[in-house]
């Protein structure tokens, strides 16, 4: 018998394969059931292809944003700000893919792994309505001043991660969606918000990253004099300035945004610095915003040498920025060096001490935040006028990203304020907009005085 | 540890907020019943695993100890002084570690005699060995009767056979004689786990009542209520009349059980009929066990069984009918069956019964012609499923009589080439092969089925929306090839995950018994069962989520279907007994 028992082995062999089917399964149903249970035709949530009740998603006031009432998805009653809100809150069909409509769907159904599609007598329960962090007013406020420009608005709690003004452009009203594909350009990447998806070129305000590398690791280098004739000869190639700046030190170079000196800067620090602290300030890596992806901005210097390297030290060249990544970059150099993960999501849920901590990455030093800050400061009162940001505490630069092809360069404006009481960071990009002094920074303004009135 | 975490919060946090929501919705109830209703499944749907898991481990724990007290069947005294107690019928004698009684001399042939305890009678066989067997004195030839206080000498090593009831002489060693050892592990109390499937089926027969709301069928309690009597009934049969041990059969009234809460959701008219099967299932279930209890009637059961299957098979392509693209029953005007799953049990038995003694008869042709025809049969009724099963099996038992890997490699590797074949042939079963992995892309044709079943395992989450609630049950099949799916919406992945473990469980539990049954009849029987049991419900829960191609096959116990149910236990007899082991009074 023993002979037998040795050939069931066999059997055991079944078993096994079973055992690990049924683990395939398992492990495809966690990854998947999400997916599987939003299918249109399944019962528990759909009735004839639509979602038969969904959960409410409010602003960080109380204000319903998006509702779903006998079936009828309905949205906040004022136009500019359902508009403006449109990307953050999704629209009817989920075109947007990081509308909340969209990544918070299991929520909004009330289907989560444990329970299932399960409801207490037949009704959602309050866990499935959502309360965004957003302020709907400042939305509406950016979307106003953006004033038919492409572009996006973001501010953020620095100290929090609360994002409170996402706004990307172009937009439309979602309780009547236009006909986007008969007006392509006018609804040019319309289903995109910006803010998180896109990449643009950075210009000038990537001389933030390039200043803090030099603040580390140039010998005394705020006391050092760069010359600027206008241009900077670099083997056969050229990098241009817009105007002759003569002797300046690296304060004033940031402030009129000097490229001849910070070509010598990062040409002084060399492409390995320069790659660093590119990634420490949030290039080539996404950040997730309660689970939403944002695009990644790439920086690549490895084998770059000369008026490349220069150039990408002033933020051309190949370099890509996403603009929620930048504006948690001046979040960083607000909070101390510590960048806090921007969130979207409001309520966390009672238990959320169990999992939720706030996500923080020191990517600066204190003493270079604290010394970058001040250049930052030192930028407004002296090149962008303290009258036009009255009581900000405004610290930024601003961009104007070359984009070539004949058309206008983009317009950045990004930065913080230094204020206990308004810990804000912000990036305002108008695609093709000029000068980021001229085209950005009036729209931070008014976005910036609402946020704090 | 993060997911943990987040599952962990979300639970908290949804028990939280539906408390409160309790009392925020309660004036919006029509009517107390419905409160009552809603309260009910928000409490039993965290019962449901509990209960589940706890009546598995309950069973499969004791199981697990594997009993030493074991019968003992006659002793082998050595010229030394030891004694070597006879555990099987069959017993190879040889210097192999894997005989039954090692001799470990070089003399001594690898795999000597064997030693059978047949109709009460002792008989030992010599297999080819270099140094011969003698009996008192004598050289046989093939096969010789062996009693009490003969000598026997295998190539000069001389031992003498002793009765099993025979007082061991004083002063004589006891060598590996562990009949009197007491049973170790904890004592987990049968009575107590048939309370918990009580406990279960009672519950989740109000789930379902309430899931119906005003208009209650009154099959569903009372054929609940039949079964648990007939349950409890069995039960005390059984602790009076037998001394075996019957987690296994707990395991089966609750899948069994499982089975009429699926069929109160999905087909409650079926109710009285599906009871009728698992009371005739219990019936056929002891009548195997009595009749294949004395080894030499199943040996002669043998051709009958092959002689009825065969007209069976006759019968099915003569007569069956065509339902869901397979010729697969068989209407007798009063009542609908499927012969294919009554020549199951034939099939495993006229396997089981092919090999006489261990190692000695290899009379494998009339078997493998009775394969191939059930096979062919299965494939001109367009029944794959059923043939994968019966491959799968007879790859088990002929591997358990040959030992032969190559043949048994090169007759799988014919089967891979042949189906491919037919499958290449068969638009019908090729098109399950095309949908097979994207599912998705073709949701609304050839992949309807296992996409419905997912999106219904995902609506159910791991508790389930409760029994009765789901949407499922309206699909096709639901309640038979699709039943892990509703399973999984009705009663929780938990449950569905549990009710595939039972079964992968049944099976590894009759590998275990092998080592200790009486014959190598018995131990064939019992693993060709479980082969059938494992592959149905391989094919059946994986083909339905897209692991495998979909096959229309049934949950062993669990999905609806008389004759399936029937055949079941008629397969659990078989592995029943294989079981020689004797409960501890």
């Amino acid at each position: 018998m023993k002979l037998l028992s040795t050939r069931t082995a066999l059997v055991l062999i079944y078993s096994l394969l079973l055992v690990l089917g049924l683990v395939a399964f398992t492990v495809k149903y966690f990854n998947n059931a999400s997916a599987w249970v939003q299918y249109p035709t399944n019962r528990h949530l759909y009735a004839n292809g639509k979602l038969h009740s969904s959960g409410t998603i409010y602003d960080c006031s109380g204000s319903i944003l998006m509702q779903m009432v006998d079936g009828t998805t309905e949205f906040n009653k004022d136009k500019t700000v359902r508009t403006a809100v449109m990307h953050a809150t999704g629209d009817v069909n989920s075109n947007v893919a990081t509308g909340a409509q969209a990544v918070f769907r299991d929520r909004l159904t009330g289907w989560d792994i444990i329970n299932g599609a399960y409801r207490f007598n037949n009704k959602l329960s309050s866990r499935s309505d959502l309360t965004l962090t957003l302020d709907a007013d400042l939305c509406a406020t950016a979307y106003k001043e953006l004033d038919g420009r492409r572009g996006t608005v973001g501010v953020y709690n620095y100290k929090t991660g609360e994002i409170l003004c996402m706004v990307s452009t172009p937009s439309f009203d979602p309780e009547n969606p236009p006909d986007v594909e008969a007006n392509p350009e006018k609804y040019e990447g319309v289903y995109i918000n910006r803010l998180f998806s896109s990449a643009y070129t950075p210009g000038s305000v990537f001389k933030l990253a390039t200043a803090a590398a030099a603040i580390d690791h140039l010998n005394n280098v705020e006391n050092n004099l760069y010359h600027c004739d206008g241009k900077l000869q670099i083997g056969g190639d050229m990098v241009t300035c817009p105007s002759a700046h003569g002797e300046v030190t690296i304060e004033q170079a940031l402030a009129n945004s000097c490229n001849t000196a910070f070509a010598q800067i990062t040409l002084d620090l060399g492409a390995d610095r320069l790659q660093k602290y590119a990634d420490l300030a949030g290039f080539n890596s996404r950040l997730e915003v309660d689970g939403i992806k944002t695009a990644i901005g790439k920086v690549n210097v490895a084998d770059v040498e000369g008026a490349d390297l220069a150039w990408a030290g002033i933020g051309q060249y190949t370099n890509t920025a996403n603009p929620l990544n930048f504006m948690a970059y001046m979040g960083a150099i607000a909070n101390d060096g510590v960048r806090i993960t921007p969130r979207i999501l409001a309520d966390q849920g009672i238990f959320s001490f169990i999992t939720t901590s706030v996500e923080k990455k020191r990517v600066l030093s204190a003493e270079t935040a604290e010394k970058l800050g001040k250049m930052m400061r030192n930028n407004t009162i002296s090149t962008y006028g303290e009258g036009n940001f009255r009581g900000l505490e405004l610290c930024a630069k601003t961009g104007t990203a070359e984009v070539g092809g004949g058309k206008q360069p983009h317009a950045w404006f990004a930065g913080y304020l230094d204020r206990e009481d308004f810990p804000l960071a912000f990036v305002v990009i108008i695609e093709n907009g000029g000068s980021g002094s001229r085209a950005a920074a009036p729209v931070a303004a008014k976005v910036l005085q609402a946020a704090v009135r | 540890m993060n997911d943990f975490l987040e599952i962990m919060k979300q639970l908290l946090e949804g028990y939280l907020t539906k408390f409160t929501d309790i009392f925020v919705n309660m004036e919006n109830f029509p009517a107390p019943l419905e409160v009552a209703s809603e309260l009910y499944t928000l409490v039993v749907r965290w019962v449901f695993p509990i209960l589940a898991a706890a009546i598995f481990l309950r069973c499969i724990l004791p199981l697990l100890q594997n009993g030493k007290e074991k019968a003992v069947w006659g002793y082998l005294c050595m010229t030394d002084g030891t004694r070597t107690p006879l555990k099987n019928w069959e017993n190879l004698i040889g210097r192999s570690k894997f005989s039954d009684i090692v001799i470990n001399l070089p003399f001594v042939s690898r795999s000597h005699a064997v030693l059978t305890f047949h109709n009460g009678v002792w008989s030992i066989a010599d297999l080819g060995s270099k140094g011969g067997v003698k009996v008192n004195g004598r050289k046989i030839e093939k096969q010789e009767i062996v009693d009490y206080g003969d000598t026997l000498s295998l190539s000069g090593v001389e031992m003498a056979l002793a009765p099993a009831d025979a007082e061991p002489p004083k002063g004589l060693l006891q060598k590996n004689d562990t009949v009197s050892t007491p049973p170790s592990g904890r004592h987990i109390r049968t009575g107590a786990t048939l309370f918990l499937i009580l406990i279960f089926l009672i519950l989740g027969s109000i789930q379902i009542c309430f899931s119906m709301g005003t208009q209650v069928n009154p099959a569903v309690p009372l054929t609940l209520l039949i079964f648990i009597l007939a349950m409890c009934l069995h039960y005390i049969f059984m602790r009076w009349f037998s001394r075996k041990y019957f987690e296994l059969e707990l395991l089966c009234y609750f899948l069994c059980g499982l089975n009429l809460l699926i069929v109160a959701s999905a087909a409650p008219n079926s109710l009285y009929k599906q009871l009728a099967a698992i009371l005739t299932g219990i019936v056929v279930y002891t009548v195997i066990k009595m009749i294949i209890g004395n080894l030499g009637r199943a040996h002669k059961l043998k051709y009958f069984l092959m002689a009825s299957a065969l007209v069976l098979m006759i019968l099915n392509l003569a007569l069956g009918e065509t339902y869901f693209g397979a010729k697969r029953w068989i209407n007798l005007g009063f009542i609908t069956f499927q012969p294919m799953e009554f020549v199951k049990i034939a099939f495993v038995l006229a396997g089981a019964a092919t090999l006489d003694r261990l190692l000695t008869t290899r009379n494998m042709t009339a078997f493998i012609a009775f394969s191939g025809a059930c096979i062919g049969t299965l494939v001109l009724i367009r029944d794959f499923g059923t043939a994968v099963v019966i491959f799968g099996t007879f790859i088990v038992i002929a591997f358990m009589q040959s030992g032969d890997l190559r043949t048994i490699a090169l007759v799988t590797a014919g089967a891979v080439f042949g189906s491919t074949a037919v499958v290449s042939f068969m638009p019908y079963i090729a098109s399950r092969f095309a949908a097979w992995g994207n599912v998705w892309d073709l949701a609304n044709t050839s992949g309807y089925q296992q996409t419905r079943t997912m999106i219904a395992a995902a609506s159910g989450g791991l508790l389930g929306v409760g029994g009765g609630n789901g949407y499922f049950k309206y699909i096709p099949a639901a309640d038979t090839d699709l039943v892990f799916g509703m399973l999984s919406e009705e009663w929780g992945l938990l449950v569905a995950l549990t009710v595939v473990l039972t079964i992968v469980f049944i099976a590894v539990y009759a590998v275990f018994l092998t080592k200790n049954s009486r014959s190598s009849f018995y131990a064939i029987a019992a693993c060709g069962a479980a082969s059938i049991f494992l592959i149905q419900t391989a094919l059946n829960v994986l083909g339905s989520v897209d692991i495998l191609p979909l096959t229309g096959i049934t949950i062993p116990f669990v999905s609806n279907g008389g004759s399936s149910m029937i055949a079941s236990w008629g397969l659990l007899a078989l592995i029943k007994s294989a079981d020689g082991r004797i409960r501890p009074e």
